[in-house]
């Protein structure tokens, strides 16, 4: 008889709010596989020279945005509890990160790849700076430069925002965003973000934390 | 407590490269503790991904936060960008794990790796809003440094209330918890510092009395730090380290490592891998670093590396194993284990003859080295590194054709290898070191230096081998900085001044900065340069260095002796 080697992948979603949304892409692969390793999972390896766990993350955060929906897929060799991967991960992580959901097994629907819908919410210190922000990003006219592969490129809003609401409750400033990306000739979130600081001048600090809810794939 | 992270913004934070840095955070991170008795501050003078490789912290930290009633934290030098944004918001330098200012801690421990962070000592210092010179020192923190670079403590003398000589592992806790009883006794500065001088290995400049090097006894059966921070920006050295035995045998003259670390004090195999498991348990670090002066030497190493392949956490776990000497037996070693990380071949010849080998007592020869070449010939090796001084002790034209040659060599045997190895050369200037047998030489002058380096760079032209060197100017300082009086304080004072800062670093090195600090204190270079007499009385003689000066008297004569020189 023949033990034949088994595949599972498992999707593991995360949060990386507070100081751990300023850790990098690259910086947060390194910090997570250490994480997963401590665990001792059985995860499955890549072959070749330099073997290295089976994991692939989400597409980069832009630094400084907290995000509510990261995630990962790992290649495990044996089915586990997803709760007690959920509790021990998180004890393993840095602040600020934190696992809300293990979905196992995790089956990869075939990406159409025409582009991902991500709702935002922006956080501002000030009612007025808020209302300012909600009008340069209401504004399909809305444009500004940005640097696309080594070059200045003169970019438009167009139709990157499809929902925008603006609340204020409680000394809280909540600007709730729908943005689209990924599509030909509609900038990235990131530029519009930092575009959109540079818009605020002096006021930008007003802006005081950007926060990511959700990621679906259109 | 103030935690100055909060005054901070994002947008303030996204202006400076790698802002995780300065944030803290991290998993394994010590649990702030309510109202310590004893607040620590763990200071390493450069750049995080530094600090967060270097061991000494790693064994404090850990040591100290298991203590009931003590928390120590980190605190690393920013980068200029960082340093801008502080100065301007006229925030203070803070520890990561709670944002505490530097003034608010009690203790500050600060670590001297190497003579080019001196200047970046003192800029953390002024950062954290504590006053440089104990002189004018009239409140606590108090603040001591220690490690290699402080061997001779002269040249920071002014700026520390105390110099630790020696292991630091057991010193440390001593002097925390004397500190705490001086806390609750309320005792002023003075009082503190007098009481400070009584501590074995603990020179305090105020209070000047001869001093003994400290020897950790007991490293052989205690345990390495086994739950390290785990960086959220990538070290610089990615690895779980295991400091595998410490000291060294090898009495290279010129080493003051070979001296600081003696004597050699194994820990056994069978507890190593035991550490081994419970540090990759702790880290998940791909890789193991397996720690010393010079690997090759530890007694039960194949013993070690078969038990470590024994006994693996996770498949992609590999070895690294720095400092091997380059022998036949290290080789088969290496190839004993698919799990040890090959990268390349280093060699630190250090000389190009075989008679200057012998006169820094360098045991490597030229056939090792051959040997070693021809049967990786084909092997995963690509690349040969070289490690080689100019100006050293008794050193002729003859062995700087020496180094040509013995290059050339190895480059004709690299070529004929499949696939061909690439040699790298790596120059530096020799520097004299307090507590070696070359504590009397004289330094070259920095054109010296150039005319030799110089006569390598064009006998290698027409070879196919990177050569990389060490700035002339910066060996000059350094043998300034480790062979300096404490006049060298006021140096080091007006450097810091003209805003020389991260000296190690080239794009940060202000040569301008330094030649104005030399007129600005009128100070000789040739005054620490110059060759001394091995009769007459040196600076750091009140530090007993657990090596009687007459063996370093014998070796410095047994190497002229070689050299056919008899000294003045």
């Amino acid at each position: 008889m023949t033990t034949e080697n088994i595949e599972i992948k498992v999707k593991i979603e995360y949060t990386k709010t507070s100081q751990s949304r300023y850790v990098s892409h690259l910086d947060n692969i390194d910090v997570i596989t250490k994480a997963l390793r401590r665990l001792q999972l059985p995860y499955a390896v890549s072959q070749g020279c330099h073997i290295r766990p089976k994991l692939s993350f989400a597409p980069p955060l832009p630094l400084g945005h907290a995000s509510y929906c990261e995630y990962l897929i790992i290649t495990l060799e044996k089915e586990i509890e997803p709760e007690k991967l959920k509790t021990d991960l998180t004890d393993q992580l840095p602040e600020g990160m934190t696992v809300t959901n293990v979905i196992q097994p995790w089956i990869e629907k075939k990406s159409k790849n025409i582009g991902e819908r991500l709702e935002y919410l922006l956080h501002f210190r000030d009612l007025a700076t808020a209302q300012i922000a909600k009008e340069y990003l209401s504004d399909p006219e809305s444009s500004f430069e940005g640097h696309h592969k080594g070059k200045t490129k003169k970019y438009k809003l167009g139709k990157a925002v499809s929902k925008i609401s603006l609340s204020a409750s409680e000394g809280k400033n909540l600007l709730a965003v729908e943005f689209e990306q990924g599509i030909e000739g509609i900038p990235s979130v990131s530029k519009i973000i930092t575009a959109l600081a540079e818009a605020l001048d002096k006021d930008k600090d007003s802006l005081y934390l950007i926060e990511r809810i959700s990621l679906t794939e259109l | 407590m103030t935690n100055i992270i909060d005054h901070l913004s994002h947008w303030e934070l996204l202006n400076i490269e790698k802002p995780a840095r300065y944030l803290g955070g991290e998993a394994n991170q010590a649990q702030s503790k309510t109202d310590p008795a004893l607040k620590v501050a763990l200071v390493f003078p450069d750049l995080y991904e530094l600090g967060m490789s270097n061991l000494a912290i790693k064994i404090f930290y850990e040591s100290l936060n298991n203590t009931e009633n003590i928390m120590a934290e980190r605190v690393f030098s920013p980068w200029i960008d960082f340093e801008a944004l502080l100065r301007k918001k006229d925030l203070p330098i803070y520890s990561l794990e709670t944002g505490r200012p530097l003034y608010e801690f009690d203790v500050i421990f600060i670590s001297f790796p190497y003579e080019m962070t001196f200047t970046n000592v003192l800029n953390i210092l002024d950062l954290g809003k504590v006053e440089l010179c104990t002189k004018n020192r009239t409140n606590w923190p108090i603040v001591i440094g220690g490690g290699p670079s402080a061997s001779n403590p002269l040249p920071m003398a002014k700026f520390m209330d105390g110099i630790f000589i020696g292991d630091g592992e057991e010193s440390i806790l001593e002097i925390c918890n004397k500190l705490i009883e001086f806390k609750k006794q309320n005792l002023s500065l003075k009082e503190v510092r007098m009481a400070l001088a009584e501590i074995e290995g603990l020179w305090v400049p105020e209070f000047p009395r001869n001093v003994r090097r400290r020897i950790f006894k007991g490293f052989a059966n205690s345990a390495p730090p086994l739950k390290p921070v785990i960086p959220n920006v990538q070290a610089i050295h990615n690895r779980a380290p295991i400091e595998i035995f410490r000291g060294c045998i090898n009495g290279c003259r010129f080493c003051n490592a070979g001296y600081y670390y003696r004597p050699k004090r194994e820990r056994s195999s069978e507890s190593l891998i035991k550490y081994a498991h419970q540090l990759l348990e702790n880290t998940g670090e791909e890789s193991l670093g397996l720690l010393s002066l010079s690997t090759s030497d530890y007694s039960e190493l194949s013993c070690l590396i078969e038990g470590l392949d024994r006994d693996k956490l996770y498949p992609e776990q590999t070895v690294s194993i720095p400092s091997m000497r380059m022998t036949d037996n290290t080789i088969k070693l290496l190839n004993s284990s698919s799990r040890i990380r090959k990268g390349g071949l280093t060699f630190a010849p250090e000389a190009g003859t075989q008679k200057l080998r012998n006169i820094i007592n360098k045991n490597i020869t030229e056939e090792d080295i051959i040997h070693v070449m021809k049967t990786t010939g084909g092997s995963e090796y690509r690349t040969v590194k070289l490690y080689l001084m100019m100006g050293l002790p008794f050193e002729t034209d003859e062995d700087i054709s020496g180094i040509v040659n013995l290059v050339e060599k190895l480059d004709n045997i690299g070529r004929t290898c499949s696939p061909k190895k690439q040699i790298t050369v790596s120059l530096s200037g020799f520097v004299p070191k307090a507590f070696t047998p070359f504590q009397w030489s004289r330094q070259n002058t920095i054109e010296e230096l150039k005319n030799k380096r110089f006569a390598v760079c064009k006998g290698l032209e027409r070879r196919r081998v990177q050569i990389s060197w060490r700035d002339e100017y910066l060996c000059l300082l350094e043998a300034v900085l480790s062979r300096g009086d404490e006049q060298v304080g006021d140096l080091v004072l007006a450097a810091f001044r003209n805003g020389c800062k991260f000296d190690g670093w080239h794009e940060c090195f202000s040569k301008s900065g330094w030649e104005k600090a030399f007129e600005d204190t009128q100070i000789q270079t040739s005054k620490y340069t110059s060759e001394l007499s091995i009769n007459s009385p040196l600076p750091w003689d009140f530090i007993d260095f657990r090596t009687p000066k007459a063996f370093y008297r014998e070796e410095y004569l047994k190497a002229a002796q070689i050299a056919g020189v008899t000294p003045e």
